[in-house]
């Protein structure tokens, strides 16, 4: 017993590191996977327009911040369910270092498709200020970037 | 066995080793938030002013067994409403109960150590302000050997050190509160510094990311996240100035705009309630530390 125990332990600190070591060419769900990621990258571009002139990095520009603006609220509003199949989370086999997304996301349903619901509400104001000047854009950040967490927060690892 | 004996008894500070000190609850409320309390002892779902409520009771699942988060709301029976001010301080410097008896590391008090005493008292005052919660939290489920609490005195003896390492040349006020900061009340090495086969962060590693310890709550035990390295280095953060560390921790999103998610959500959640000066020193901190890169494995 103490032994299998040993040899447990043993197996989980060896096995940890391995864990993002390398990313597998091909798992399961990969095709739906690598779209939910890239769906998010175009999440990530359009929001980094809109954060760059937030934080000054980039001068406002009312029409590329409200194209910005208006690209993220279709995307919230786009139809993705096909890129969640049941069993494509982060505890899956095989699937660890692919995803990070918790396998709550699903067994705590519909919780976040109300979270999903939450940033699009942040999104139709952000969308139809942005265009309206630097002050309105910034102070609008936090609650699209808590509509970001609203699903990070609890169906997605720390890892970043 | 007299070795063991006497290398574990516990070590609390005297009552004459407590300052005067009129608690300051907006001090106090300050050090709440950059102590991350609400983060494990609130419910895990916690919003808004719920996150005030710490009535414990989150599961931690480690390799060394579950930790079951205590209440430490104000309820005299089941939180921490009959502690007195010293009782506090023992329990966040020494890690020692009121009845002296070792708490376990999974409450980061290696890093609280490092506070002040007024700090202290100024937080033990705020908490006192919250509303009470009569949950009774369980008791840890431990494999055998780490149930034995007696043997923490042992271990305390080689992690629980209070030295601070210095600062660059030369030193500046903001520097010395950033360090302050993370190393203290924040306890980011609690999470992005490795830790030994014994718990015990690696020191020359600090904050060079780690595996973590703690599985997230809902997820499996074989779903363990990595860390990330926040030194200077380039497996850290060496690519993010200053100003995207300190608007990271105010806003969520790192320099891509990714959001933060999992645990460090509601890290940067706590980090945002505190003033930009404090977020400001953070990163200036983080900025000075030794550049370390992360273990190949």
């Amino acid at each position: 017993m103490k032994k299998s125990f040993l040899a447990a332990v043993i197996a989980l600190a060896v096995a940890a590191p391995a864990y993002f070591a390398f990313a597998a060419d091909d798992f399961a769900f990969k095709s739906q996977i690598e779209g939910r990621q890239a769906f998010m990258q175009l999440y990530r571009f359009n929001i980094s327009i809109l954060g760059g002139m937030a934080r000054g990095d980039v001068e406002y520009d009312a029409a590329a911040a409200s194209a910005a603006a208006n690209n993220l609220l279709v995307a919230s509003k786009m139809d993705n369910g096909a890129m969640w199949p049941m069993g494509s989370h982060t505890e899956a086999p095989g699937l660890a270092d692919v995803t990070a997304a918790k396998e709550t996301a699903w067994s705590s349903y519909p919780n976040i498709a109300e979270k999903g619901k939450d940033l699009t509400e942040a999104l139709t104001t952000m969308a139809a200020v942005a265009g309206d000047g630097l002050e309105p854009l910034r102070s609008n950040m936090g609650a699209v970037g808590n509509g970001c967490k609203g699903c990070h927060k609890n169906y997605r690892l720390s890892r970043d | 066995m007299s070795v063991f004996y006497i290398g574990s008894i516990p070590n609390p500070i005297k009552r004459d080793e407590l300052p005067e000190h009129r608690g300051d609850t907006q001090n106090g409320e300050l050090m709440f938030w950059a102590g991350g309390c609400a983060s494990c002892h609130a419910q895990v779902d916690a919003d808004g002013d719920e996150q005030l409520l710490l009535s414990g009771g989150l599961e931690m699942l480690t390799p060394f067994g579950i930790f079951v988060v205590p209440n430490i709301s104000p309820d005299t029976e089941f939180g921490i409403g009959a502690w007195t001010n010293l009782n506090f301080v023992n329990a966040m410097t020494r890690g020692l109960s009121p009845d002296n008896k070792h708490y376990y590391p999974a409450f980061p008090y290696t890093n609280y150590q490092h506070m002040t005493l007024e700090d202290l008292l100024d937080l033990k005052a705020f908490l006192d302000t919250l509303p009470s919660s009569s949950d009774d939290a369980a008791d840890h489920q431990l494999a055998f050997h780490y149930s034995i609490r007696r043997g923490l005195g042992l271990w305390k003896r080689k992690y629980l050190k209070r030295e601070m390492p210095a600062l660059n040349d030369p030193s500046t006020p903001e520097l010395e509160r950033g360090r302050y900061l993370v190393r203290g009340p924040a306890h980011c090495g609690a999470c992005h510094t490795p830790r030994d086969s014994f718990g015990g962060v690696i020191a020359n590693k600090f904050l060079a990311g780690a595996e973590s310890l703690e599985i997230e709550p809902g997820a499996n035990m074989d779903s363990a996240s990595r860390i990330p390295n926040i030194t200077p280095h380039e497996d850290g953060i060496s690519s993010w100035s200053e100003s995207d560390i300190a608007y990271s921790l105010e806003s969520g999103f790192n320099p891509d705009f990714d959001s933060f998610g999992g645990s460090m959500v509601h890290v940067q959640e706590n980090m945002a309630q505190l003033p930009s000066e404090d977020r400001a020193a953070i990163a200036a901190y983080l900025k000075s530390i030794p550049a370390i890169p992360s273990d190949q494995n």
